[in-house]
């Protein structure tokens, strides 16, 4: 049975614990509402692009161009993750479902290599595929996520693509849904898919006049659309990163303070125990005088 | 006789007025846009975007590639690069791309 001195440190240390997790919710939910903000404002840029995109390949037909399917040999992933950790499952969900992605291509007898974006998956996936590592990078949501991430980001893998040491290109990131709820997706980035661009939506079919030509258009424009795909999914990342941290907080606070009334109460009643225990010591050693 | 002109990039909506005319630098050549232009899909290169109202310059931009979208009364400019003309300031590497920008502003204006 620990001593009453045992059972006060045991709650002044669980109670500063509680100050912690409690001040990193905190933090996490004015971050998570900064990543939504920015999340957000880059929709008005995303949502017309992608407009401009399903017009013209629903206009170019099925002709072929540059950025369009072809046998696929080698898969490159960019996995993204957080650079800390204390966000609940949030890594672990991550790591988990690039490993069931990753085995289930090399069983199609693929080779993948690997981008990684923030720290925790890439600490404990890189023994795996060390030698398929091309890029990681750290410390992107420093203070936000750069527009200029996602080009650097872009510019390497259409470099990868158009030497043909790539076939195909796959996103691994962790969709926002809510503060408490968030999915792990992975989003093709190239080749284009074609018919999931077609069917996308009802979009207007605007006949336009252009300027050089469509093709030459279309080229152009969808590096930057992979850009910002990419810079969309990076934030949705933040946010979902920051919306697990708040929660895994939020329950970590809840139990630190389950686990002080516990303390307390136990702490008490070994108090009272003593202190019966010592009065009955000193009547019956006074009846025995 | 004014139209809708939308400048968005990745971070924020920069610029959504009611304007006469825009003149922009196009990848074959400057062009103008007035109201009820024809629909008209082209992307820029890197230049000077200027805007109109009132037969006078109320606005510009320095841009550096991006993609207009024009439909009958709107005109929508996607891009990445874009800043005010009395906005730049040469960033520090004051490289290639800084030192065409800062030749491109000290270039006199259209009319």
């Amino acid at each position: 049975m620990p001593s009453l001195k045992d059972l006060r440190n045991r709650i002044s240390s669980v109670k500063s614990t509680k100050k912690i997790t409690s001040a990193m919710k905190m933090v996490a939910a004015a971050k998570l509402k900064r990543a939504q903000n920015n999340a957000e404002q880059t929709r008005p840029y995303a949502k017309k692009m992608s407009e401009i995109v399903s017009s013209l390949v629903k206009n170019q037909g099925s002709k072929e161009f540059k950025f369009g399917e072809r046998k696929t040999k080698n898969v490159l992933l960019i996995i993204c993750s957080a650079d800390r950790g204390l966000c609940g499952g949030f890594n672990g969900s991550i790591i988990k479902f690039s490993k069931k992605l990753s085995m289930e291509l090399s069983n199609k007898g693929l080779n993948i290599s690997y981008i990684f974006v923030g720290k925790k998956a890439y600490f404990s996936l890189r023994r795996i595929c060390k030698d398929s590592i091309l890029e990681n990078f750290t410390d992107i949501a420093n203070p936000s996520v750069e527009f200029d991430l996602a080009k650097t980001i872009r510019d390497k893998i259409l470099k990868l693509f158009l030497e043909n040491t790539i076939d195909e290109c796959h996103l691994v990131y962790t969709k926002f849904k809510s503060a408490i709820s968030q999915t792990v997706e992975s989003l093709q980035l190239l080749p284009l898919k074609q018919q999931e661009l077609e069917n996308d939506k009802e979009s207007v079919n605007q006949l336009y006049d252009f300027e050089p030509d469509e093709e030459v258009i279309l080229n152009e424009i969808i590096p930057k659309n992979i850009a910002i795909q990419i810079h969309t999914a990076l934030l949705e990342n933040l946010a979902s990163e920051q919306g697990s941290r708040m929660t895994a907080m939020d329950n970590a606070t809840r139990n630190a303070n389950d686990m002080i009334d516990n303390l307390t109460l136990f702490y008490n009643r070994s108090r009272q125990a003593l202190i019966t225990k010592e009065l009955i010591e000193i009547i019956s050693g006074a009846e025995a005088v | 006789m004014s139209f809708n002109l939308e400048i968005i990039t990745p971070d924020q909506v920069i610029y959504n007025e009611n304007i006469d005319l825009v003149i922009m630098p196009g990848i074959e050549g400057d062009f103008g846009i007035l109201k009820n232009h024809m629909p008209f899909l082209t992307y820029l290169r890197l230049g000077l975007i200027y805007i109109y109202k009132e037969k006078k310059i109320i606005d510009s931009f320095l841009v550096n590639t991006g993609i207009v979208e024009v439909t009958n009364q709107s005109c929508v400019l996607l891009t990445e690069d874009i800043v005010r003309s009395k906005d730049f300031k040469s960033s520090e590497k004051n490289d290639e791309m800084d030192q065409l920008k800062t030749k491109i502003l000290k270039k006199i204006y259209y009319s």
